[in-house]
């Protein structure tokens, strides 16, 4: 696991570092602090990481100019803020947390815990899907989803306008951040429900996801009794 | 009264018998030929059509002392004739005489007078004769009296409070004195117009009147075009004012005494001159120049359909009340910007009292204290006294306009090492030439301190330091508070946030217009000077 903190107030950087090597341990590969938006920025371009730590608002600079391309990264995003109000906002972006100032060891906790695990219980509100392409960043309405598939260590994005788009984040990233209504179906297949008509058992005991558009998905035959569940 | 007018005749001499109404006047000569030392006789032919209703009366205007016959009968007198070795006492310009019921019946009549001129012999006005009721000769100029002393009333009280509003106000607007001068001139003129009812001017003193009555016209066509130009804000001002000036003591110069005439001139000149200032105020979008346009033509109506007297007076007060209103709208400007600036002043103490609270400053203050107080209670506890110093101070401070300069340095130095204590940087202040009787707006340095720690990387082994310096001169006094450390590379070019509009507001709060800020980038790091002028 590789954190990057962006973070201007040294003894609040300082905290942060000091929670997530407690909480992460042996799993922590590497952890840096950067106390200004472009110092952060850079680094991104240039090291791979996991998972970001950013403050909302650095030495007068609003973060919120850069959510958006960050959210498109492969990482997940927390957001440490004390602009609360902002929240909301932060979480239609496709946030994996927002976590207000001033917070405890347990509540970044439990916004740590939301990496690996998919907890039903946590507000998901968001509205977009942040997408990376040709250096410009492009919102993608998450109702204009089809389905995605996951592309090793990106997914395609199907759109229901029939086009394609490229997301650096992984299918399992994605399904963390996306509601409950997007159904994994197979291990390479994400899905909004809605878009679902009914399910096929085809010849060889292979199921298949006829979709509302005469697209047929593969359906994994351990999810299978899950999805038939959720489709009734 | 019903009567046919014959021309007046005038004969050099002194004969009782001229008085006759039979006497044959043909040889009589038509102009007035008097010498200053000789008395001479005044004739004309009267013819009642109808036997009058009440009792006639005769107005007469002349120059001189005279005795008046009616159908050789004497009637009554005006000042007391020349006579060899005895001066003549001046008679009066205006005179009414009763004419009794038994010599008044219809028919022919004669009116003479047995008159002398010995002072201005030059001014051979003649004699006019105006035949009327008694009591309407009498009452009317009573009347037309009255009238004009109510209006003149009116602006004698005006003037006097224009006059007192403008010594007590605090602020003193020019505006105010012109109008109050000319409302307290205006009073003058109608006073010295209509004073000729009531008391009796002798005809060698007929002139000072007039002269005088000419003059005042003058000044008042000079100030009421001088106080459109302030109020419309006029930009050809001086060059109007000269224009306007050059005509009128041209007018007085080459017109000179026809009084009549040259009022109404000058009140053209006047009027000429006010409608080029509101046509431009309407052009530059003025309040308030539509409705005077529309009473100076109101004005030149009236001038034009009302007879000379009034119609004068009435057009200047129609003018002068339209000044009246053009005030108004200028006190409720006024009204409104107190009250903005009581508005804004009430939003910047807002400012100042969010400053404090607005969750970026709170919440990561709360935040590391947290740390501290988990990490090392002890610190923490220093970190929460600095805490409350800073809220005691911004409490203390947040209702002032103005607070003592060792306060704001007060108030600074509690902020860094709050800020140190989230920053974990080294601040240092350091203040010279501080003069403690100085105030300032609250938290104006501070603000500018809070910008040098936000855009500012401190410099390795060093941390950063501000520098606070005050120098006063004649002219000015002038705070200059450099940060010393490295500037932060913004994103984007920043247009002086919240913080630089917070200053402004403040410094304008307290200062007006007198007043500078600058905040640039220097080598050693960032310099802010405000500097405020003493005059």
């Amino acid at each position: 696991m590789k954190v990057l903190i962006i973070e201007d107030e040294a003894r609040i950087a300082n905290r942060l570092e000091r929670i997530t090597r407690s909480y992460f341990e042996e799993n922590l590969s590497a952890i840096t602090i950067c106390d200004s938006l472009q110092k952060g920025l850079s680094y991104i371009e240039n090291n791979p990481i996991d998972l970001l730590l950013l403050d909302l608002n650095l030495n007068g600079e609003n973060g919120f100019d850069v959510l958006e391309s960050v959210v498109a990264g492969s990482f997940h995003t927390i957001i440490v803020s004390a602009y609360t109000e902002k929240a909301i906002t932060a979480f239609s972006y496709g946030v994996l947390d927002f976590v207000p100032k001033p917070f405890d060891q347990e509540r970044l906790e439990t916004a740590f815990k939301r990496i690996t695990t998919t907890t039903k219980s946590i507000e998901k509100n968001i509205n977009f899907l942040a997408v990376k392409k040709a250096g410009t960043v492009r919102l993608i309405d998450i109702s204009e989803l089809h389905y995605i598939k996951g592309a090793g260590i990106y997914s395609e994005l199907h759109l229901r306008n029939g086009r394609q788009e490229l997301h650096d984040k992984s299918l399992e990233k994605l399904q963390q951040l996306l509601p409950d209504t997007f159904e994994r179906i197979h291990k390479s297949y994400l899905i909004s429900l809605v878009q679902a008509e009914r399910i096929l058992i085809q010849p060889g005991g292979r199921y298949g996801l006829l979709l509302k558009n005469g697209e047929v998905l593969p359906v994994g035959r351990s999810r299978y009794k899950d999805l038939k569940e959720k489709m009734i | 009264m019903v009567y046919e007018e014959y021309p007046v005749l005038y004969k050099n001499g002194d004969n009782i018998l001229w008085a006759g109404k039979h006497y044959n006047d043909s040889d009589w000569s038509a102009n007035q030929t008097s010498n200053a030392d000789s008395v001479f006789w005044v004739r004309t032919h009267i013819n009642i059509l109808k036997n009058p209703d009440a009792m006639p009366g005769i107005k007469v205007n002349a120059f001189g002392a005279f005795e008046v016959y009616w159908d050789s009968v004497r009637i009554g007198s005006n000042g007391r004739i020349f006579q060899k070795n005895i001066l003549e006492i001046p008679g009066t310009e205006a005179t009414v005489y009763n004419v009794p019921d038994s010599l008044s019946g219809a028919g022919m009549h004669i009116l003479s007078f047995r008159a002398s001129q010995s002072y201005l012999p030059k001014e051979k006005r003649g004699f006019y004769v105006e035949l009327d009721s008694y009591k309407s000769l009498l009452t009317l100029p009573l009347v037309i009296t009255s009238v004009m002393n109510i209006m003149s009333g009116a602006f004698l009280i005006a003037s006097l409070y224009y006059f007192f509003l403008y010594f007590n106000s605090s602020k003193r607007q020019q505006t105010i004195l012109i109008f109050a001068v000319i409302c307290l001139l205006f009073f003058t003129l109608l006073i010295l117009e209509y004073i000729k009812f009531y008391i009796e001017i002798p005809y060698t003193k007929f002139y000072f009147r007039l002269e005088a009555i000419g003059i005042l016209t003058i000044i008042i066509a000079i100030l009421v075009p001088l106080y459109f130009t302030i109020q419309f804000n006029f930009q050809w001002k001086k060059v109007l004012l000269v224009i306007l000036g050059i005509s009128l003591i041209g007018i007085y110069i080459f017109n000179y005494r026809h009084y009549d005439r040259n009022a109404q001139y000058y009140s053209m000149c006047m009027w000429i001159a006010s409608t080029v200032i509101v046509l431009n105020a309407i052009l530059q979008k003025e309040k308030g120049a539509l409705l005077v346009l529309s009473g100076l033509l109101c004005s030149i109506v009236v001038n034009k359909y009302v007879v000379y007297d009034f119609g004068l007076f009435i057009s200047f007060t129609i003018i002068v009340l339209c000044m009246l209103y053009l005030h108004t709208i200028r006190s409720r400007v006024i009204e409104d910007e107190y009250h903005s600036s009581l508005l804004l002043s009430s939003r910047l103490q807002l400012e100042l009292v969010k400053k404090n609270i607005q969750p970026h400053f709170l919440k990561n203050t709360l935040t590391s204290l947290i740390d501290w107080v988990e990490e090392s209670p002890k610190q923490g506890a220093e970190f929460i006294h600095a805490l409350a110093a800073e809220f005691d101070i911004m409490n203390t401070i947040s209702e002032e306009v103005q607070i003592p300069i060792r306060q704001e340095i007060e108030l600074c130095k509690v902020h860094l090492t709050v800020m140190q204590f989230r920053k974990e940087i080294q601040y240092h202040w350091e203040d010279k030439g501080i003069d403690d009787a100085e105030f300032i707006p609250p938290a104006l340095i501070h603000t500018i301190l809070e910008n040098g720690i936000t855009h500012s990387i401190p410099i390795a082994g060093h941390g950063i330091r501000f520098c606070l310096q005050f120098l006063k001169t004649n002219t000015y006094r002038q705070y200059t508070f450099e940060t010393i450390a490295e500037n932060r590379i913004p994103s984007r070019t920043r247009k002086g946030g919240t913080g630089f509009r917070y200053i402004q507001a403040r410094l304008t709060e307290s200062y007006g217009d007198k007043w500078e800020f600058t905040s640039e980038a220097t080598p050693n790091g960032w310099m802010s000077t405000v500097k405020i002028y003493t005059k």
